[in-house]
């Protein structure tokens, strides 16, 4: 029921168009950073030059105090050099930082204001994935790939423009290398995501199965099935190794391209050079220059061919993220006031797939105070029709109104006043006390939230608690029983005060024992509302003003209890061989 | 040449058959032992690793010559076969470069895999011993992260080696043309290397703090999103998201701390072996002014003065990786060390025939060959406690409280056959992802019309249509797209398929519905009639249709019979102030307040006219 939406993924197009927007927004670092890098790229290409310098240097006859001039020039660009590094990286690195944190904050606050039914139907965990993991994935290639990889353009760049400038000649022979470079570059880099995710995807999967089958010990044991557990084990980890050995071949590939260029390139500027020299065209120092200015670009294009591939995989789950964004929203808050606290529904249909109808035109008219229940079995639509009583879908067909206005016209904020879907979730978010219950009411004091806690029966162990409402709770800390944590549940209820308050199995969850004193809280909350309880267990249905059976997407019978046990109907049979006939 | 190719291309095929029983005395003894067992294979990447890095290593010698052969006497025969063994030793160096890799990576996965394989099957045989004595996530991290790190001290060995031999052979080489510049470049080297290795250090503090912050972000993401049905439904999303930035400027902050440090350690990354190339340079050309040593050599010493501190970097990184392999390898052996909860010394009697009953002799529960029973008690954890104790799921913490078959202890028995003849699924069994069938058919032995069979009594077939290809269609993990009611059924059906001699159920269906928990109720006491079945459960529905209840209360059994009679028992007959009790536990459901005593008699007289009113509709 809750799985069949999936949220959208963004395509090529609209990943780069938000990448160009994200940087362009973050111009004036980018740039910075690239004159930065600029300059310290050029200093770094000092060693090589002194050392031509000092090989011709020889051969003519220069002096000691030359050599060690030319040297301390060396010296003076490596300082100048090491100066900038410092100033540029951390410049670098605090606009990842930022640029990162920009990111995952607007991810976050699109999240939370996603359209209600889009989060009720597409589930939680889709976007806990993009929440952590994506957010995880991208966060290399944002903070340090982007910077990383203008410092790899700028020094490659610069690197063989000044070999061009130096002797144009022989740095002709450095480009040698590029056409395999190139090449076997692009042949991996087509490849590389898909198997490098394929590789990720089967150690997930092992982390999987080995989470399984600790968490299901116990069940492993009773139903003797360890050895099946083994073998899943063992069949993930054969899935790895076929993903390792894709990769492998990717590399063995890529290694010897690269190298092969890195080999060639040099010997040719060599042969290439000496036969210049020969001529009388360069000098050898001038050749061993540019030799050296080979070697030097290894590390540049290594970077640029790692971040490459690290940002083409960080794309995909950049997509995933912005994809979020454009969940389109599922109403348009209008003006209309209601006139009264009526809540009725009519000819209300909904098909979560075109055309497969889950509810067929269902009219519904709740009399202000009263419970009714919704009794019915599996799959017969009573949590759909909760939803659209509670104004969290839009209905495909019919309307469900509030004083004469359709729910999904009010305000998100209106709607929260008027009516309220209460389900058997019941996390505890991560923070104090007070921090899960203020999300009901912002403004309200500790004495308020006191008294809602009252309300519902919780007062007595909130004040046993060492630090009362300012207790931290949730993932990490105090741990709240399931009955504790749904009367949180309800105190944010009593401190919304609804008028109208749809229960979704709220109690199911729940052993016995708790149920019931959990119920006498929930007495106390439903108290003076209008109520509608889609019933778990029958006794819901018996102490209801009126119950409604839902069968197939239709109400078959309502009416009260003794009525319907009295109509000898569905309700009645299912009554009694509850009560034992 | 098959030999050759082996050697080149083919990776062996993982993961083992066997991955071995490893010595647990601690972390060294086992990274020692998983080297033992790949011996030849971490001998070939060693092979490689010194290959390829000797091969680098003796490329500035051979470009010194070049340059030198060339400034005598230009592209000469001489120069040409300088270049000629430039190349020769360039393509060596390729070859063994990726073949190298391949071995590096073969060597990773024969340690990280085989450990793997033996965490798996310790989880697999250690019962609930292993969460007992291991929260969940560091099992699950031994796997996700330890054995990964455990493979890397393998995978580094051949370079490792490498650039020890590049080390000795460069410093050989530089010596032999000149004493005071082989001296600076084998003592420099390490010197720059530590210095920069102890600026790795506060580095690593920033990042453990940035990462720390990390997580509590992550953690702090993770529950807004947990929670968004309530934030969407009730309200505070301005909230949450404040918390969210609050803390992602924190980790913003974290990560500038970070920077600060980093790039102070990229910069002196440039400068001090900057500085370093220019003294060795220096004196160099001084060597060479003096005529002591050619310009071909001066060229050289440049090279391997910027080319050794790539394996001196490894070196350092090795150290790293070995100290991180024996922490992993330490908490591997922690979880290899966990002993099944159950079986872990074996049988000492003889499996009893078949068709005796099971008892508990704690509370006296016993199962008659045949019977279908239900077990009802006032505290659902006290009836629940037997049913687990019938499963055997801890002979030590069992041992005051046994249970016997045929008179036997069940801990004496042979466990593998034990399970054969009894199967307990208690009240949260888990789903494991896979194909329905599969998933179903945990002995292997049903066929597909049993399993429909089964679904049909567990009433679920609702997850057949809601999986796309039915019974072959996958389950996510641990069940995640069904919802409670669903995921419950599914279990019962599973227990059901392996059809045992004695089959018990705790609260089989505490999750269903009304109307569901009334079908399967029926169906499941049909299937299992006449044969030894114990049903824990305080819902009339079920109880109505079982031979017999046992009622228990204050440890022991206070009244039994069908659900009927102990409704209809009179207070004042034999067992009736027991079967009042039982009363109040089944009927509780219409009690408004149970604490009352004095509602005794109210309750019955309610009871009674519902029954009343139930027969004359």
């Amino acid at each position: 029921m809750s799985t069949g939406k999936i949220l959208p993924i963004a395509d090529a197009a609209q990943t780069w168009a938000y990448t160009r927007r994200l940087l362009g927004r973050h111009r004036a670092p980018l740039v910075v950073i690239t004159v930065a890098n600029t300059v310290a790229a050029v200093a770094g290409l000092a060693g090589p030059f002194v050392l031509g310098r000092l090989v011709d240097g020889v051969t003519e006859g220069i002096t000691l105090e030359a050599a060690r001039d030319l040297v301390l020039l060396a010296v003076g660009a490596i300082v100048l050099q090491s100066l900038i590094t410092r100033f540029a990286q951390r410049r670098a690195m605090v606009f990842g930082e930022t640029v990162f944190a920009d990111m995952r904050e607007e991810f976050v606050e699109t999240v939370t204001s996603l359209p209600l039914s889009t989060v009720e139907t597409a589930g939680t965990g889709d976007l806990i994935a993009r929440t952590t993991r994506d957010v995880s994935r991208i966060q290399n290639a944002v903070r340090f790939g982007v910077p990383r990889l203008v410092v790899a353009v700028v020094t490659l760049v610069l690197t063989i423009a000044v070999s061009f400038v130096l002797a144009p000649l022989v740095a002709v022979a450095i480009l040698v290398g590029v056409p395999v470079l190139v090449a076997v570059a692009r042949w991996y880099l087509k490849r590389a995501t898909p198997a490098y995710q394929r590789e990720s995807a089967a150690y997930a999967q092992l982390d999987g199965t080995v989470t399984e089958s600790v968490e299901g010990a116990r069940t492993v044991d009773a139903l003797k099935i360890g050895r099946r557990r083994t073998a899943r084990g063992d069949d993930d980890l054969h899935e790895a190794f076929q993903a390792e050995r894709g990769t492998l071949f990717l590399r063995t590939v890529l290694f010897p391209g690269v190298d092969f260029a890195f080999m060639i390139a040099p010997i040719s500027v060599l042969v290439w050079g000496c036969y210049l020299a020969s001529e009388g065209t360069v000098t050898i120092g001038g050749v061993a220059s540019i030799v050296m200015y080979t070697y030097q670009l290894q590390g540049p294009v290594w970077e640029l061919i790692f971040w490459l591939d690290e940002i083409q995989v960080a794309a995909t789950s950049l997509s995933r993220i912005i994809g979020v964004r454009l969940v389109p929203t599922d109403r348009v808050a209008g003006t209309a006031v209601p006139t009264d606290e009526h809540v009725r529904g009519e000819g209300v249909r909904y098909a979560y797939r075109e055309g497969t109808d889950v509810l067929h035109g269902i009219d519904l008219d709740l009399r202000v105070g009263e419970r009714l229940a919704i009794v019915g079995p599996s799959g017969s639509g009573k949590s759909t029709l909760g939803r659209m009583l509670a104004g969290i879908h839009p209905p495909t067909g019919g309307t469900v109104r509030v004083g004469g206005v359709p729910l999904v016209d009010l305000p998100l904020e209106d709607l929260r006043k008027h009516v309220a879907l209460v389900t058997q979730e019941h996390h505890v978010f991560v923070g104090s006390l007070a921090d899960n219950l203020r999300l009901a009411k912002i403004d309200a004091d500790d004495a308020e939230l006191l008294a809602a806690l009252r309300a519902v029966d919780a007062h007595g162990w909130v004040e046993a608690l060492d630090e009362g409402l300012a207790t931290e709770v949730g993932s990490g800390g105090h741990k709240l029983t399931p009955a504790q944590a749904q009367q949180v549940a309800l105190a944010r209820l009593v401190l919304l005060d609804p008028h109208t308050l749809v229960l979704d199995e709220a109690t199911s969850l729940l052993d016995p024992r708790a149920a019931r004193h959990l119920e006498r809280s929930l007495n106390a909350v439903l108290e003076g509302r209008t109520v509608v309880a889609i019933a778990h267990r029958l006794h819901t249905a018996h102490d209801a003003d009126r119950v409604a059976v839902l069968d197939g997407g239709r109400i078959t019978e309502i009416g009260a209890h003794d009525e319907l046990v009295a109509a000898n109907g569905e309700y009645a049979s299912l009554w009694h061989s509850w009560q034992h006939e | 040449m098959s030999v050759v190719v082996r050697t080149v291309f083919v990776v062996r095929s993982l993961p083992f058959a066997d991955p071995g029983t490893p010595p647990l005395r601690g972390p060294l003894t086992l990274l020692l032992w998983l080297a033992r067992k790949q011996a030849h294979v971490l001998l070939v990447a060693m092979f490689f690793g010194v290959l390829s890095f000797t091969c680098s290593a003796f490329q500035p010698y051979l470009l010194g010559h070049v340059i030198d052969s060339a400034t005598g006497s230009g592209l000469s025969r001489t120069t040409w076969s300088w270049v000629a063994v430039m190349g020769g030793v360039g393509v060596v160096w390729i070859a063994s470069n990726a073949i190298g890799h391949r071995w590096d990576i073969t060597a990773w996965m024969h340690a990280a895999f085989r450990t793997s394989q033996l965490v798996t099957r310790t989880v697999a045989r250690s019962g609930h011993n292993i969460t007992k004595e291991l929260p969940t996530g560091e099992v699950v991290s031994s796997v996700a992260n330890d054995t990964m790190r455990i493979g890397e001290v393998f995978a580094v060995l051949g370079q490792t080696l490498g650039s020890v031999a590049t080390y000795t052979i460069v410093v050989v080489l530089m010596l032999r043309q000149s004493l005071t510049l082989g001296l600076v470049i084998a003592l420099g080297l390490p010197v720059v290397a530590a210095v920069l290795a102890l600026l790795v250090k506060p580095l690593q503090k920033h990042q453990k703090k940035q990462r720390d912050a990390q997580g509590r972000l992550t953690t702090l993401g993770a529950d807004t999103v947990s929670g968004l049905r309530i934030l969407r439904g009730i309200g505070g999303e301005k909230v949450f998201t404040g918390r969210y930035r609050d803390q992602s400027q924190k980790v913003r902050q974290a990560g500038v701390d970070v920077a600060g440090t980093q790039s102070v350690l990229d910069a002196l990354q440039v400068l001090l072996p900057g500085l370093f190339i220019a003294l060795v340079v220096y004196l160099g050309a001084a060597e060479a002014i003096a005529g002591r040593i050619s310009t071909g050599q001066l060229v050289a010493f440049y090279g391997y003065a910027s080319f050794l501190s790539w394996p001196v970097h490894l070196l350092v990184q090795s150290v790293n990786v070995v100290t991180k392999a024996h922490v992993a390898a330490g908490k591997v052996v922690k979880v290899l060390q966990v002993v099944p909860a159950t079986g872990a010394t074996g049988s000492s009697a003889t499996m009893p025939p078949p068709d005796v009953a099971l008892v508990d002799e704690t509370t006296g529960v016993t199962l008659e060959p045949g019977r279908v029973l239900a077990l009802v008690s006032a505290d659902p954890d006290e009836s629940a406690q037997v049913a687990i104790r019938m499963g055997r799921f801890d002979d030590e913490a069992e041992t005051a409280t046994p249970v016997t078959l045929g008179g036997v202890r069940l801990a004496d028995l042979d466990k593998e056959a034990l399970r054969d003849r009894v199967v307990v699924a208690d009240a949260t069994p888990a789903l494991f992802s896979g194909r329905l069938a599969g998933e179903l058919d945990v002995r292997d032995a049903a066929n597909r019309e049993a399993l429909l069979r089964a679904l049909h009594v567990a009433d679920a077939h609702d997850v057949l249509e809601s999986l796309p290809d039915g019974i072959e269609g996958e389950i996510p993990e641990k069940g995640r797209s069904l919802s409670g009611g669903q995921r419950q059924r599914v279990a019962l059906a599973r227990a059901l398929v392996t059809d045992p001699e004695v089959l018990v159920l705790v609260e089989p269906t505490s999750a269903v519905d009304a109307h569901t928990e009334a079908r399967i109720a029926q169906r499941l006491t049909e299937w299992r009639r006449g044969r030894t079945t114990l049903i824990v459960t305080a819902s009339p529905l079920v109880l109505d249709h079982v031979d017999e209840v046992l009622f228990l209360d204050d440890g022991t059994v206070a009244a039994r019979g069908t659900h009927r009679e102990l409704l209809d028992l009179a207070p004042d007959a034999p067992g009736g102030q027991a079967a009042a009790r039982y009363r109040r536990v089944v009927g509780r459901s219409l009690a408004e307040d149970d604490e009352a005593a004095g509602l005794d008699q109210e309750l019955d007289a309610l009871l009674g006219a519902n029954a009343q009113e139930g027969g004359t509709a």
